[in-house]
């Protein structure tokens, strides 16, 4: 059979990959997209990002519903039809896959459904359900995402060690659940299991949850936390674990005693691996590092010069954004266009309740390199917004270079901060000062203004808190 | 872990270590920049792919490095990838030296630090158009509050390069060569009088300082005997002369150098130092030196090649009176390649004439004498004519020079008769207008 001819083939339907495909395809590319799944989308559409948000918001409904009887409105106990909740969750990711297909369509993009495989610089080889077919390729663009490790000790073949993939399909609920890894993914999965009733235990190796966010803004997260689960055992290691009949039974070191426990399952989210085995890379000049990610450089060009690669298969913060934007640069840069990911913010978001999100510096990274910064704090105790529905645990924090005035970094934890946070991603890139956010007038009454009244704080003036003078101390 | 010379883009697979910016036992972070790499195109900076502690450092400042060659070695600070991106314990981060691209001038960097991870403060439409224009935006002083960096301050960066650029290496503006460095007070010796210089002679102060202090000049001196041309010249006068034209020495001279310029079209052509080109000129004007009251102005005689010596003849008087009457206007002064300085009429020997920039060489006639000469093993007394060519040593040399003046002696001693014949208009008047609207 003949070799199919492109200029551009893209290993891998995520995020960073249909992106790439979609805008290759726009710049007037030939473009094949081939994709191991039946449907786009990778882990982000199909089993990350979007199933889980689908489950935190309607866990939030059972939490408001709960939460309301203060405010004088009771409900009855809610049932839970867990078939039903799936087949919402499906239908969904199922609209966002024809949506895709569709988008694909539309721009010629020909996408060839199965297992691709590197067999030199030019040439992928495709198994597919009908036979082996051959890419022969200009420019390949690696997206092949990652999946969630699995440490040895804790594959056991057994269904109740769960990791992402399987929590997201809910196939019950468990009445003890140990949730090891207390990153925003355990702490995500943590939170939808405990509102739907399983009693959660959850375990970190660290001494702090949601490792990168400022301590500042994880202590409401973990506040509420605690009261949602069982036990949250910081600075605590899991050594082992056994199937016991229909349980678990996990060893872990709790205060320099070794503990056993039986659990119901177990979610183990303890990072996630590069999906860099098998695929032919040795047959490429393309490198690895250490822990299996592809090498690039900011132009996303590996060490083979017609071979890029995006997304979570080169490591760095393991986020659906940040694919996309590395595909629009891989792209550029092969369509001869320059462009760099250098000094790009990455924002975080953490869709716990309630919401964290990050950008920029960060105050334990000033701290760390010793920037000289200036932080200031909005609380939401403060805001007449956050007031009107309950959820004045939030605050909103600026790190401002005092000589520039510049806006360098900002932290936000509350109800609805992954939203806010662009403000903040918007002002670091423009390189706006302090004084450009408190001269842009925020709707009233709204959460945005925390970030106006923060910004208004550092010269001494918000109107909503008293923080006098601020300014003049830092010049004093 | 080895860290090695990445690609750096098209065409660039070396360069020289311009700087190095970490230490040994120093901590990096992923993507911070260990090493500022110069090619004949830019300086560029190197980051690393990952973040570690730099163990040994095998290359120093100064070397010269491939793509692929060993930069330093690298020690893994371990542990997992993190999904949340952890930031990995930094130092201080060493500011980058800013190497002065290839010794030219470069315009102050901006006085607020960068700092790492952040990006500079500019939107983020300004940095693509700077990545794009291959700007390093860190040399840019931002003028917006909080050194923000806008458009005009990126315009007015550019404004500034360019001005380095085109600045020739000493500065030639100003009269100095007519004003005296310091004051001096004259009237402590004597009476003195104060008369403010024209405009001309500032111009010609200026181009001449310009041209001197730009081009390397190189006199070539010969002698060329005219007995000969002088002859015929007596012998056409008359003819010339029924026709409307003076047959003097310079249209004869003019003629004999154009052949001799076809010939050597290298003291036809420009120098354009921006592109590092020589332009050849398919044309032949030739700019006549004509002393006036106000001072020394060279009209140009338009393609000499195809006119006659009548038709020179003509038109050089015409120019040389409009000249002198201040009627010639500017365009008339434009646009020679080659011009000609007849102090012959006045007196004097060999001179080194000045070349008139942007031409590339000068030709300069003293007075023609009688001299004794010896030829055909007998002294002889012939008419010598003292040639004095000065050119721009830049682009010719010194055997080129010798074997165009001896093209052009040869082509005065053995002028060829038959340029003579009155095969030209003869018509009386305005050819100079010729070509122009
Ligand atoms: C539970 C969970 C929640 C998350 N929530 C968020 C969030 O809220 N926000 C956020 O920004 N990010 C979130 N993420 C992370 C996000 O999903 C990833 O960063 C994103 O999916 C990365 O996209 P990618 O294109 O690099 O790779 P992937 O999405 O992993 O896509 C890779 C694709 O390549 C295919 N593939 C692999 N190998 C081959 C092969 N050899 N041949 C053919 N096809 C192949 C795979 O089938 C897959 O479809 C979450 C992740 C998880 C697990």
């Amino acid at each position: 059979m003949r070799p199919i001819e492109t200029e551009i083939v893209v290993l891998g339907g995520g995020v960073g990959g249909y992106s790439a495909a979609f805008y290759a395809a726009d710049k007037g590319k030939k473009v094949v997209l081939v994709e191991q799944d039946d449907r786009l989308g990778g882990v982000c559409m199909n089993r990350g990002c979007i199933p889980s948000k689908a489950f935190l918001h309607a866990t939030k409904l059972l939490k408001e519903a709960d939460d309301s009887s203060a405010r004088g409105i009771t409900f009855g106990k809610p049932s839970i039809n867990l078939d039903e909740m799936r087949a919402w969750k499906e239908t969904i990711v199922q609209k966002l896959a024809d949506g895709l297909a569709g988008l694909a369509k539309n721009r010629k993009v020909e996408v060839i459904r199965g297992r691709g495989y590197f067999e030199d610089s030019t040439t992928l080889r495709v198994e597919t359900s009908d036979g082996q077919k051959f890419v022969h390729f200009n420019k390949a663009i690696v997206a092949v995402g990652s999946k969630p490790a699995l440490p040895k000790a804790f594959d056991l073949g057994n269904k109740r060690i769960m990791t992402s993939d399987e929590a997201l399909e809910i196939e019950e609920i468990p009445a003890n659940l140990l949730v090891v890894g207390g990153g925003y993914i355990g702490m995500e999965l943590g939170t939808v299991y405990a509102i739907l009733g399983s009693k959660i235990t959850m375990v970190e190796a660290l001494d702090s949850l949601l490792l990168g966010a400022d301590a500042d803004l994880v202590r409401p997260v973990k506040r509420r936390a605690e009261k949602l689960f069982a036990e949250i055992r910081l600075g605590t290691k899991v050594g082992k674990m056994a199937t016991s009949g229909k349980h678990i039974k996990v060893t872990m070191e709790v205060k320099g005693k070794e503990k056993e426990e039986l659990f119901d399952r177990v979610l183990v989210s303890v990072g996630r691996t590069p999906l860099t085995n098998d695929l032919g890379l040795e047959n490429t000049k393309v490198r690895k590092n250490d822990n299996g990610f592809i090498v690039v450089n900011p132009q996303q060009q590996t060490d083979d010069p017609v071979i890029y690669a995006v997304g979570d298969v080169v490591g760095g913060a393991l986020l659906a954004h940040k694919a996309a934007r590395e595909a629009r640069i891989a792209v550029d840069v092969i369509t001869g266009e320059t462009n760099s990911f250098d000094s790009i913010i990455v924002p975080a978001v953490v869709f716990t309740d309630p919401e964290v999100a990050w950008c920029g510096i960060t105050e334990a990274e000033a701290k760390e390199r010793e920037l000289p910064v200036e932080i200031v704090r909005f609380p939401w105790s403060a805001s007449g917004r956050a007031l009107s529905f309950d959820r004045t645990d939030g605050m909103t924090k600026l790190v401002i270079d005092p000589v520039t005035e510049r806006v360098l970094g900002v932290g936000i934890v509350g109800a609805g901060a992954g939203d806010l946070i662009s403000e903040g991603v918007l002002a670091i890139e423009m390189g706006a000062t302090a004084e450009d956010l408190a001269e842009s007038i925020h709707p009233h009454p709204t959460l945005s203004e925390t970030m106006m009244e923060a910004a208004e704080a550092f010269y001494g003036y918000s109107t909503h808190i008293y923080a006098p003078k601020k300014k003049e101390q830092v010049e004093g | 872990m080895e860290i090695r010379l990445p690609r750096l883009g098209e065409g660039a697979n070396s360069g020289v270590v311009a700087g190095i910016l970490v230490k040994e036992g120093e901590k990096v972070r992923k993507d911070q920049t260990i090493l500022e790499l110069e090619s004949d195109k830019a300086v560029a900076a190197i980051p690393v792919p990952e973040a570690g502690t730099v163990a040994k450092i095998s290359v120093k400042e100064g070397d010269e490095i491939k793509v692929g060659d060993l930069i330093l070695t690298l020690k893994a600070d371990g542990g997992k990838q993190e999904i949340a991106s952890s930031q990995p314990p930094t130092q201080e981060v060493p500011q980058p030296t800013m190497s002065a691209q290839r010794g030219k001038e470069q315009p102050s960097r901006s006085p607020v630090p960068q700092i790492e991870g952040i990006p500079l403060a500019a939107a983020p439409s300004l940095r693509k158009i700077a990545r794009e224009l291959g700007i390093d935006l860190t040399r840019v002083r931002g003028s917006e509050r909080g050194g923000r960096i806008v458009l005009a301050d990126v315009r007015q960066y550019l404004a500034e390069l360019q001005k380095g650029a085109l600045a020739p290496p000493p500065p030639t503006s100003s009269v100095a060569t007519v004003s005296p460095p310091d004051h001096v007070d004259f009237s402590k010796w004597g009476s003195v009088r104060r008369k403010k210089i024209t405009s001309i002679r500032k111009t010609i102060a200026q181009r001449m300082s310009s041209s001197w202090n730009v081009v390397p000049h190189v006199t070539q001196f010969e002698d060329a005997d005219i007995t000969d041309l002088l002859a015929l010249r007596k012998a056409h006068s008359a003819a010339y002369e029924k026709k409307g034209g003076r047959l003097t020495l310079t249209p004869l001279i003019i003629k004999a150098l154009v052949r001799s310029l076809q010939q050597h079209q290298m003291f036809n052509a420009s120098l354009d130092e921006g592109s590092g080109e020589i332009i050849y000129k398919d044309y032949y004007h030739i700019g006549i030196a004509v002393d006036t009251e106000q001072g020394l102005l060279v009209p140009v005689l338009r393609d000499a090649d195809k006119k006659s010596v009548l038709d020179i003849s003509l038109e050089l008087e015409d120019l040389a009176g409009r000249a002198r009457d201040r009627k010639i206007a500017i365009d008339e002064m434009q646009g020679g390649t080659f011009t000609i300085s007849n102090q012959g009429g006045i007196g004097g020997a060999h001179f080194t004439p000045i070349v008139n920039k942007p031409e590339v060489a000068i030709l300069g006639l003293g007075r023609g004498a009688l001299r004794a000469v010896v030829r055909n093993k007998k002294i002889e007394q012939r008419v010598i004519l003292p040639l004095g060519l000065s050119y721009d040593h830049r682009i010719i040399d010194g055997a080129d020079a010798a074997r165009f003046i001896t093209t052009l002696v040869q082509a005065i001693e053995s002028f060829d008769e038959k340029e003579l014949a009155l095969a030209g208009r003869g018509s009386k008047k305005k050819p100079a207008k010729k070509g122009k609207k």
